[in-house]
């Protein structure tokens, strides 16, 4: 331990001279002494050992009662609708069910995993994920949504790296035909210095430092003011402009223009004379100095009414390099647990944008490996979700006999003894929706040889936009929880559009259900738990629908297998991915 | 040291205990159906308080109401006329009104420095001015989280030809959220498809909740009793959708209220709090008069009068004001200056509120504008006080903090106090 601090400290002593020596010449930058900076240790990279087997070894050895208490590994139907839930933001056809089901390669799951994260809608689904955590569902501004929406599945799909697609977003001002969408993340905020401060500490740094705008943060001793306009710092020169000329609105940046705060509590240092100002810096990092110009010399096109002024240099444009900086550890280390929060249901820093010394992560060796592989692994979005479904740890089943028992206690979340359920996002529950129903099935065979990921989407999408608008949450907020409220009962149980897709047609599981011989009932019942679930009835459950189909026909048989499919579709197996 | 200030952290807080809290039971509330509406008037006079705000959006002008100024250069054209409450003058623009002034109380003295819409409506509805990153529940949301009883199956909080947003509850969570009438219609999907019968219905929800029980053993649970009990909100809400049946007003109370959308939506108002529901929202627009200040006044009070009136004497009668608090405001009021397109323009500098019911002193005044009604020269408030006033009104300590996450969060802004003279 003493080692590894000693070789931080060298760093850090590095890293102040070479700040001494260029402050000479920026005296601004002299007066304040940086604390520690985040300090990126040289990434370990361990010898062939893939990821997820770390990922188990360290999950393992966090809790000396991990075996004892940890859940089997789970059924392949249950990987299968998790994975494909988690990879695609669909439970999988009855098909594809069937198929998996009936599989005899052992390595069919690693198999499976490189299907669903080669297909099209994974690049969907993934980008939808990110679009709500970048943009936190906010309504269009300035920007073409669709646009912005394309930019980010454009990027999933050729995979790009998670610190280039941040780069792009942050230095996005929209001034170009190339950068139009991506300038999204700034305009749909107003160019608000604030909302931006917050919303770029919380999303890509783990830090909500809402509280420390006004003084150092109450509750979180490492969380400064200092920090808080640090970041501010990068954003202050910026604003909206809207450019009447070229009818476009773009994010402009002035030349001139510092941030300038002061606790509302104290006066931190006695000597102070007023506000403080300081330059951009990201955390506890080195502040990134900049040119001084002669006055009068700052801009490339000087400010003037109706015209957009464009300085020779700009400190937003710093912004996006100062976060994906290998030096800021905290961005690796935030988009880690977020993934991994996204896949496994809980961060290993949790919540997600508390990530400060109080809040220890539950297992803290493991997300610094989970950093550094991320950045020795160039950001491969791909390749780091690849690794966290193989482990053991996500195949884990989210059954586990201890719940019903005392030790139950410690089944806490944190120690990822069990898959913890996670409630479907709208996009993913209006997409199991129609693919429970069979209405996916119903469009995917009118479509024919037109079928593809967007031709079918295009078809369905009007459900999708329906399920999150009410089930989206608040635009401009983090999701958090789990929220269900009456009126989202209400639409899957009395809405015409839930009510006409159960109803039984050619093709849709309605139809396909009562197709199967009355004399076969116990068929019946696997068409149903195979359509909606993704696995079969057990032996109750079979006895359970062959007794309530008994006897029945015509309408009143037709009327059970809606209800049956809606009864299935809204129990809470259907409504969390497990 | 606590945070006095706006701070984000109660966001980041989950909403989970909030919906954890109100919905458990809801099914056992279906059983208040059942009472006859005497028992359940009286029960609700006994423990719950209600409120209702009358929302004149644009910004109604003070001079024209509430404080009028006649003879004076910046007066208008419009006298004062006496009202019930002795002493008491207001606009003759509102003879109806004049008539039920002794179950109001006027707040002349406010003095919020805001003349944007959306901040002034944001100070008036939070009692906070606006501040970056956090964001304070809307008294609507937060009255509804107060006085709701715990298992309701009402919503706390309606809200009637105004509109509103999901996002006036904030970290209160969507239970406090108001629910949107818009145009005078019972929210979407309350009755049963037409394909659906109530037997059938009742055997869907039964075999769902077996199956979701088969599924939730060896499970924690803390996420699907949330999904549960929303199923069991929803049915609560379909037992009593009676309370958003508005075919049945009389003819004699339709001309009484006025055949157009605000004297129906008064009507509304008015079934919602026999019902039982917390807090309603009424709105009224649009006094946003930058020109033709007079003109437009008489034709907007004049749609206004006699519903407000109407309403408050009609809650008087049936022993619903005793706990009914009524607030009657809006983002600010209108300057004295009168411009050159005759119209009044932004004024939140003094200005007056109307606030009645249970808690208030009626007839009381309190404030004093000067002459010409540019400033205040008596007892000078702003939306904390009046945020203050209002927790006092209907029986809340205001001074003290709540916390609706384990974050203590201040009720008004501490460095304000009720408007003491109007309380009852």
């Amino acid at each position: 331990m003493f080692w590894t601090n000693m070789r931080v400290y060298v760093l850090l002593l590095v890293v102040f001279l070479s700040h001494a020596l260029f402050a000479q010449s920026q005296p601004a930058v002299a007066a304040t002494i940086p604390e520690p900076p985040l300090v990126a240790k040289k990434p370990v990279l361990p010898a062939a050992k893939p990821l997820h087997r770390i990922i188990d070894q360290q999950i393992q050895q966090g809790h000396k009662d991990y075996q004892k208490l940890s859940s089997v590994r789970c059924s392949d139907s249950e990987f299968l609708r998790r994975v494909t839930l988690d990879l695609t933001g669909r439970i999988p056809s009855i098909e594809q069910t069937r198929a998996f089901l009936t599989e005899k390669r052992p390595e069919k799951r690693t198999i499976l995993v490189d299907q669903l994260l080669g297909s099209p809608e994974y690049a969907r689904h993934i980008s939808q994920q990110l679009d709500v955590t970048l943009m936190e569902r906010l309504r269009k501004k300035y920007i073409d949504v669709g646009a912005w929406e394309e930019f980010l599945r454009q990027s999933v799909a050729e995979n790009k790296p998670l610190d280039q697609m941040v780069r792009e977003i942050l230095s996005a001002d929209g001034s170009k035909k190339e950068d139009l969408a991506a300038a999204r993340f700034y305009l749909a905020r107003d160019g608000d210095v604030n909302e931006l401060t917050r919303d770029i500490s919380r999303i890509f740094l783990g830090a909500d430092l809402t509280c420390a705008q006004c003084h150092d943060h109450p509750d979180v001793n490492d969380w400064k003011q200092d920090h808080y306009y640090g970041i501010s710092a990068f954003l202050v020169r910026s604003f909206v402009f809207k450019d009447k000329k070229k009818k476009q609105t773009v994010f402009a940046e002035k030349a001139e223009g510092e941030v300038k705060f002061e606790s509302v509590f104290e006066v931190r240092d006695k000597t102070s004379k007023g506000p403080e100002t300081t330059l951009p810096v990201v955390f506890n990092g080195s502040k990134v100095p900049e040119p001084a110009f002669k006055k009068g010399e700052e801009y490339k096109v000087k400010p003037a009414k109706d015209v957009r002024p464009v300085p020779k240099y700009s400190r937003r444009e710093q912004l996006g390099a100062a976060i994906t900086s290998p030096e800021n550890r905290r961005f690796a280390r935030t988009m880690s647990n977020r993934l991994w929060a996204m896949v496994m249901g809980r961060g290993i820093v949790h919540p997600l944008d508390a990530d400060h010394s109080e809040n220890p992560p539950s297992h803290p060796e493991l997300l610094d490996t989970l950093t550094d592989q991320m950045m020795a692994h160039q950001f491969d979005l791909k390749w780091y979700l690849r690794e966290l479904v193989l482990s053991e740890t996500y195949q884990r089943s989210s059954a586990n006999d201890l719940f019903n028992s005392k030790d139950a206690e410690e089944l806490d979340d944190s120690k990822f003894t069990h898959a913890i359920l996670k409630p479907l996002t709208p996009e993913q529950f209006a997409w199991a929706v129609l693919e429970a129903t069979g209405q996916a099935a119903v469009y995917r065979n009118s479509l024919k040889k037109k079928l593809t990921e967007e031709s079918l989407r295009k078809k369905l999408v009007g459900y999708e936009r329906q399920f999150v608008s009410l089930f989206g949450g608040l635009p401009g907020k983090p999701v958090e929880g789990f929220e269900a409220t009456a009126d989202q009962i209400l639409y899957l149980s009395n809405n015409q559009a839930i009510q006409g897709i159960l109803s039984a047609r050619a093709g849709n599981t309605a139809g396909r259900v009562l197709k199967v011989p009355v004399e076969q009932p116990e068929k019946a019942a696997e068409e149903l738990y195979l359509s909606v679930l993704n696995r079969h009835p057990d032996q109750a459950e079979t006895k359970e629908i062959v007794s309530l189909l008994a006897g029945k026909t015509g309408k009143e048989r037709s009327d059970l297998v809606s209800d049956l499919i809606w009864a299935l579709v809204m129990s809470s197996e259907f409504r969390f991915n497990h | 040291m606590r945070c006095k200030y706006a701070c984000g952290s109660h966001e980041s807080l989950t909403r989970r205990a909030f919906l954890g809290g109100t919905a458990a039971g809801a099914l056992s509330m279906l059983g208040f159906g059942g009472m006859t509406q005497v028992d359940a008037a009286k029960k609700l006079a006994s423990q719950q308080k209600q409120v209702v705000v009358f929302w004149l959006s644009g910004g109604v002008s003070q001079l024209e109401t509430w404080d009028p100024k006649p003879g004076v250069e910046t007066g208008g054209p419009f006298q004062a006329i006496s009202t019930s409450a002795p002493g008491v003058q207001i606009s003759e623009l509102l003879p109806y009104t004049a008539q039920q002034m002794h179950h109001l109380a006027l707040v002349r003295g406010i003095n919020t420095k805001e003349n944007d819409h959306g901040k002034g409506a944001y100070i008036m509805q939070t009692g906070r001015k606006k501040q970056p990153g956090f964001a304070y529940p809307y008294l609507g949301s937060t009255f509804s989280h107060h006085l709701s009883p715990p298992n309701s199956p009402l919503p706390g909080y309606i809200s009637v030809g105004v509109g509103g947003s999901s996002a006036e509850s904030t970290f209160l969570g969507p239970r406090h959220a108001p629910l949107v009438l818009s145009n005078g219609k019972a929210p979407s999907n309350l009755g049963l498809h037409s394909s659906m019968t109530a037997d059938r219905d009742k055997l869907r929800r039964s075999l769902r909740h077996k199956f979701s029980q088969r599924f939730e053993q060896k499970r924690r649970t803390a996420h699907t009793e949330v999904y549960n009990e929303s199923f069991d909100q929803a049915a609560a809400l379909m037992a009593r959708r009676d309370i958003f049946d508005f075919s049945h007003f009389s003819d004699k109370d339709v001309e009484r209220y006025g055949k157009h959308d605000f004297g129906r939506h008064c009507l509304m108002a008015r079934q919602l709090i026999e019902k039982g529901v917390t807090f309603v929202k009424v709105g009224h627009t649009n006094y946003d008069t930058h020109s033709e200040n007079f003109n437009f006044h008489i034709e907007q009070l004049g749609e206004f009068d006699k519903p407000f009136a109407t309403f408050i004497s009609d809650l008087y009668d049936r022993g619903l004001l005793e706990h009914t608090l009524i607030i009657c405001m809006c983002e600010f009021g209108r300057t004295p200056r009168i411009n050159q397109r005759v119209g009044r323009d932004h004024w939140g500098t003094a200005w007056s509120v109307a606030l009645g019911g249970t808690g208030i002193k009626g007839g009381a005044v309190s404030g004093k504008t000067n002459e010409t009604g540019t400033k205040v020269i008596d007892r000078e408030v702003n939306g904390g006080h009046l945020f203050h006033t209002y927790y006092q009104a209907v029986g809340l300590d205001s001074t003290e903090e709540f916390y609706p996450n384990g974050q203590p969060i201040a009720k008004a802004d501490p460095q304000t106090e009720p408007i003491k003279e109007i309380l009852a």
